[in-house]
C-alpha cells in the first residue's frame, strides 16, 4: 500500500495489484453453462506443472498456456468474447474507472466469539467465575432449540470477500500494475480477482474503455504510466492555492 | 659524527613523506535518507523499486536537504485557509519515521509557552520549501523526551537566521545533556529500552538501579533480529546517484 496525493493536496491510501501472466483459457457459451450470459475462464500466475496429474492440464494445453495457479470465471456478454490463449494486461483497465476486488481474506484459524462476531463478553472482575469471553446464552426457553446459523466460535477468515466500488488511480503498463483506492481483502502477494464494478452509481463510469480488452499488438503505443486527472504527478512543482 | 673508516658517512636518503589523501577518505561518508531502506518483510522488491522511482522523481523537482534528528528546520507549506496561502513553521526535528513515500518527520517548538509538534510528510506536494537552519546531531535518534524536558530546550526563535556551515563534512554532534521536569513523565525515559544518552538524570541512585531491572541484555546478541543493510544501501546509493545525475 502506498500514499497518493491529489492536485488539491489530499492524501489517499492506494493498494498495488500486479497482473501476472493472465491468459484467457476457455469460452463457455450460455447454453453450455446454463447461466444467463456466456462465461470466459481466465487463469493467472504461472506455476510448475509437475504437482498436478496430466488430466488437470487439459484446459491449459488446449489454450497453449503453462499451468496457472488459479482459474476463475467471468460472466461476459456476447460482444466481449475473447479467443482462448490471449494474454490479458493491466491496460485493460483505465484510470478513473471503478472496480470490485475479490480475494480470500487472511485466515485467522479457530477463533472465539468475541473476535469472530464482535460479542462483548463479560466483565473482567466483580465476581465473574471463569467467564470473560464466552457467548453467554445461546437461545430462549420457549424456542427449545438452537437456531441454524447461531453465531458461535469457529474457523474465521480464509473465505472469499469483495470490496466494492474502488477507484483506479493509476496504471503502470510496463510492469502491469493497477493502483486501486483503499484496502483490498487478503494478505500481501495473494491472488485477487478484479472486475468492473457492479454498483449502480458507477454504471456509466467507463468512458471508452479498451473493448473487449487491451491487445498488445503494437498498434496502440501507451505511455508507461497512465494517471487519473486528479492525481498530483511528481513531475509537477509543489501545490499552491491561488 | 665519527665515521668508521675516515670516509664521509653513507648517504641516508630523507624519509619518504606519508601522503594521506583526505579526498578519498572523505567520500566514504555519504548520506542515504533512511526512508529509502526497505523494511524487512516478504513484500515483492518490485514495489519498493517503483516507490523509489516516484521518490526520485519528486526529489528532482523539489530539493529535500540532508538532515538528521536534532537539526532545526523551517518548513513552508501551502494552506488554503491562511491569508498568504502559505504557512512557515520552525522547529527541531525530534523523530523521522515511515518508509517509502509515506516518510514523515516531526518538528517541535515552544511558541508563547505552548509546546507545538507538527508531523510533516517528506513527499507531500503541499510542502513548498524545507530549509535547514542549524545543523547538529544529538546523542539519540529519537528526541521525544524533549516533551518532558524544561521548555527552554525546545524553544527556537521563529525568525532565526540560518547558521552558516563551516566544512562540507562532519556534522557536529551536540553532547548536550538535557534537564527534565519533575516526574511523572510521559514515558519512563530512565529505562534501558529507550537507551537515552542525552538526559541528565537527577534521580536517586536506587531508582536508576531499579530501572535496570527491565534491561534485556540478550537482545543485542539475538541473531534473528539482525538486519544487515550495508549491501542494500550500496545498491540504492548507486541507483540514486545514477538517477539524480540524469
Amino acid at each position: 500500500m502506498m500514499p497518493i496525493w491529489t492536485k488539491s493536496g489530499e492524501k489517499h491510501a492506494v493498494t498495488l495489484l500486479k497482473v501476472q501472466d493472465c491468459h484467457v483459457l476457455r469460452y463457455v457459451s450460455k447454453e453450455e453453462s446454463g447461466g444467463k450470459t456466456a462465461k470466459l475462464l481466465v487463469g493467472g500466475k504461472n506455476v510448475s506443472p509437475f504437482s498436478k496429474p496430466e488430466s488437470a492440464h487439459e484446459i491449459f494445453k488446449e489454450a497453449g498456456v503453462p499451468r496457472k495457479q488459479k482459474v476463475t470465471t467471468f460472466n461476459v456478454t456476447d460482444d466481449a468474447i475473447i479467443k482462448p490463449g490471449t494474454p490479458l494486461y493491466a491496460a485493460h483497465f483505465r484510470p478513473g474507472q471503478f472496480v470490485d476486488v475479490t480475494a480470500k481474506t487472511v485466515g485467522k484459524g479457530f477463533q472465539g466469539v468475541v473476535k469472530r462476531w464482535g460479542f462483548k463478553g463479560q466483565p473482567a472482575s466483580h465476581g465473574q467465575t471463569k467467564t470473560h469471553r464466552r457467548p453467554g446464552a445461546i437461545s430462549t426457553n420457549k424456542a427449545a432449540k438452537v437456531y441454524r446459523g447461531k453465531k458461535m466460535p469457529g474457523k474465521m477468515g480464509n473465505i472469499y470477500r469483495t470490496s466494492f466500488g474502488l477507484k483506479v488511480w493509476r496504471i503502470n503498463t510496463k510492469h502491469d500494475i493497477i493502483y486501486v483506492n483503499g484496502s483490498v481483502p487478503g494478505h500481501t502477494n495473494c491472488l485477487v480477482k478484479v472486475r468492473d464494478s457492479k454498483l449502480p452509481t458507477y454504471k456509466d463510469c467507463n468512458k471508452n474503455p479498451p473493448f473487449p480488452t487491451f491487445f498488445a499488438d503494437g498498434d496502440e503505443e501507451l505511455p508507461e504510466d497512465l494517471f487519473d486527472e486528479e492525481i498530483f504527478q511528481f513531475t509537477d512543482p509543489s501545490v499552491t492555492f491561488a | 659524527r665519527v665515521s668508521s673508516d675516515g670516509k664521509p658517512p653513507k648517504f641516508q636518503p630523507p624519509p619518504k613523506p606519508v601522503i594521506i589523501d583526505r579526498r578519498t577518505q572523505k567520500e566514504e561518508r555519504r548520506f542515504l535518507s533512511p526512508e529509502f531502506i526497505p523494511p524487512r518483510g516478504r513484500t515483492d522488491p518490485l514495489k519498493y523499486y517503483i516507490e523509489r522511482k516516484d521518490m526520485i522523481q519528486r526529489r528532482k523537482v523539489f530539493n529535500i536537504p540532508e538532515f538528521y534528528v536534532g537539526h532545526v528546520l523551517a518548513v513552508t507549506t501551502a494552506d488554503p485557509h491562511a491569508s498568504d496561502k502559505s504557512k512557515r513553521f520552525v522547529g527541531i526535528c525530534i523523530q523521522r519515521g515511515g518508509k517509502g513515500l509515506g516518510a514523515t518527520f516531526v518538528l517541535r517548538n515552544v511558541i508563547e509557552d505552548q509546546g507545538v509538534e507538527i508531523c510533516y510528510e517528506l513527499y507531500s506536494p503541499r510542502i513548498q520549501a524545507i530549509e535547514v537552519l542549524k545543523l547538529e546531531k544529538r546523542l539519540d535518534e529519537n528526541l521525544m523526551y524533549l516533551r518532558d524536558a524544561l521548555p527552554e530546550y525546545s524553544t527556537f526563535d521563529v525568525n532565526m537566521k540560518p547558521v552558516p556551515r563551516m566544512d562540507h563534512e562532519d556534522i557536529p554532534v551536540n553532547k548536550l545533556q538535557v534537564r527534565m521536569k519533575p516526574k511523572p513523565w510521559s514515558k519512563r525515559w530512565e529505562r534501558p529500552k529507550y537507551n537515552i544518552k542525552g538526559i541528565k538524570f537527577e534521580l536517586p541512585e536506587h531508582k536508576m538501579k531499579a530501572a535496570q531491572k527491565w534491561s534485556q541484555p540478550w537482545l543485542e546478541f539475538d541473531m534473528l533480529r539482525e538486519y544487515d543493510t550495508s549491501k542494500i544501501e550500496e545498491k540504492i546509493r548507486k541507483e540514486l546517484s545514477e538517477e539524480l545525475e540524469k
